[in-house]
């Protein structure tokens, strides 16, 4: 699933970027709507560059990119876009409130509505009690929140998050989880990079897919998976007779390996076909050895490690 | 208009920012060197050098040749180079302004400090020559110190150009600053009149600048400028067209590198 030609609010066209001889980015294609869109990639993959390239920090070798139908190059642009960068620095001795207000004087507001509209950015990230006190006594988490502050304080359609699980705790992660699918639900594109798999996949409507600098795949993790019926993969089957099953599954070649516990087997598949098709005849058969197929390599993990081996 | 409410708004938070960093300690601690200097001066120099030669030397050559250029130019790169080092000028070139405006804000901020700085610091020289004794023929000529703050605010405002220029375009603009001070300035800027090459340095133009609000007197003519034998009030030129053109040259080029660079992906000298 794509974005609609109408609704895109972030899109990358034929993305080509070079630095010197090294290539960061090859002829990326991609469209974000009011979506949650998720980054997944190694390091070194592509993503930073991908997200700088959407906020005019670096400009396309070849293709282009739009905000909102603009070029992010543009000032424009640039009010629409907000950024939340993987960055450790910020301005250290200033408070969280006063760096997030300048940002906002930046966006054309006035000294005091950035002042307010800074000190409701950060209560509602839980920044409250801590927003006077300056930036370099802050905890990892607390500067993620300001990071965070910056980049939707003034209101943009489309927000770009490198790595925004970066040094919070368990309960931070689950807020800004939450945070994320509320941006969605307003109407605004959301673009996520993360090296927490899991977690993105709970947070996610789509995943890119980026290795080397290509985009392998786009979809959300199930269509994802179903493009990879042939490739290796481990299935969990419930049955009343787990020994009776397994023993019928290693008559199959495609099966590569076999482990049978109290109720259930775990089946290595090697991805060639005509597995399922023998695999539903076992089940259809009188004995009933088959209760209940669980894929077990259903995640975003999973599908990653099969695309880039 | 919004370029102009954009260039100030980053003008006021660098200001802001300036005056929370540690380092303007020393400034503080140079400045108070020099007044030291001042009054050690005021105290123990030999009877022929009466105030207006020791303040015209000690505020040429102390504050003119010595601190503005460094302090200025140190102060202008920290604030320009100091976030593209660190990369926290990925927020502001996120924000819906030029970063021309980001640029010239950075700049009239960094000017104005240190301008004032070694305004205050260069009257406060006048005190310091002062206060020991009276070394003054008459009363103290209290009309140098305009003149030598004007003159040493003018020359902070033309070093930090040149800063924000280098700042923009190097990987490691204080060495270049080092290299523009010590190697071109203070080699070509005490070469004769007949050589005008001396015009693009900083040093020669504000020297002038002097000469003609001064007026001179031969002896305290030669002290400032060793190398020209037989100074005559004709050889002033037009220093401020010089300062000037230094400056609109040195943001010109900044600006132009500033606008253009991926700071992401520069490759290194």
């Amino acid at each position: 699933m794509t974005a609609d030609g109408d609704s895109v609010l972030l899109a990358f066209a034929n993305v080509s970027k070079w630095y010197g001889q090294v290539s960061a980015l090859m002829d990326v294609t991609l469209a974000c709507g009011a979506e949650v869109v998720g980054l997944v990639g190694r390091n070194g993959a592509g993503k930073s560059t991908l997200m700088k390239l959407a906020c005019g920090l670096l400009t396309p070798s070849q293709g282009a990119v739009t905000v909102c139908g603009l070029s992010p190059a543009r000032p424009a642009a640039r009010a629409l876009l907000g950024f939340c960068p993987e960055l450790e620095r910020l301005y250290e001795r200033v408070s969280g409130r006063q760096f997030v207000a300048w940002m906002l004087r930046l966006h054309g507001r006035s000294g005091r509505a950035a002042w307010a509209r800074a000190g409701e950015v950060l209560e509602q990230l839980g920044l409250g009690q801590h927003m006077h006190r300056r930036i370099g006594e802050y905890s990892k988490g607390m500067r993620q929140r300001v990071r965070l502050a910056q980049a939707l304080a003034h209101g943009p359609r489309v927000v770009l998050l490198d790595e925004p699980m970066t040094g919070l705790d368990p309960v931070a992660r689950h807020e800004m989880a939450e945070h994320i699918h509320a941006l969605a639900r307003t109407g605004v594109g959301v673009l996520v990079s993360s090296h927490v798999l899991h977690e993105l996949e709970a947070m996610v409507d789509r995943v890119a897919l980026i290795h080397q600098g290509r985009l392998l795949a786009e979809g959300t993790v199930h269509e994802l998976r179903g493009q990879l019926r042939g490739q290796p993969h481990r299935l969990r089957l419930r049955s009343v007779a787990p020994r009776e099953l397994a023993a019928a599954l290693l008559g199959f070649e495609q099966v590569a390996s076999v482990g049978v516990t109290a109720d259930a087997i775990e089946v290595g598949v090697t991805g060639e076909p005509g597995f399922y098709g023998a695999l539903t005849a076992l089940a259809a058969e009188p004995r009933g050895l088959v209760d209940e197929v669980v894929p077990l390599d259903d995640s975003l993990a999973s599908v990653f490690g099969y695309l880039v081996g | 208009m919004y370029y102009l409410r954009s260039t100030f708004a980053v003008a006021q938070q660098t200001f802001l920012l300036l005056l929370r960093n540690r380092l303007l300690w020393l400034l503080l601690l140079a400045e108070l060197a020099c007044l030291a200097i001042g009054v050690v001066a005021g105290t123990f120099a030999p009877p022929r050098e009466d105030g207006r030669a020791l303040y015209v030397q000690l505020g040429y050559w102390l504050f003119c040749f010595v601190l503005a250029p460094w302090v200025s130019m140190f102060f202008a790169i920290q604030v320009v180079h100091g976030d593209i080092e660190d990369r926290t000028f990925q927020y502001l070139f996120l924000r819906p302004v030029r970063r021309s405006a980001l640029l010239l804000g950075k700049w009239l901020a960094v000017a104005a400090l240190c301008g004032a700085a070694l305004a205050l610091g260069v009257a406060l020289l006048f005190v310091a020559i002062t206060l020991p004794g009276s070394r003054w023929i008459g009363t103290p000529e209290w009309q140098l110190v305009p003149v030598f703050a004007g003159t040493t605010a003018a020359a902070a405002v033309a070093y930090t150009a040149i800063a924000t220029w280098f700042a923009a375009r190097f990987r490691r603009p204080l060495v270049w600053a080092a290299m523009f001070l010590v190697g071109l300035q203070h080699a070509i800027a005490f070469l004769p009149a007949q050589a005008s090459l001396r015009v693009i340095t900083v040093a020669d133009p504000v020297r002038r600048i002097l000469y003609r609000s001064l007026d001179l007197e031969p002896r305290l003519a030669r002290d400032l400028w060793p190398t020209e034998r037989e100074w005559r009030p004709e050889l002033v030129g037009q220093p401020e067209l010089n300062l000037l053109l230094i400056v609109v040259i040195s943001l010109a080029l900044g600006l132009w590198v500033y606008c253009r660079s991926e700071y992401d992906s520069r490759p290194r000298e």
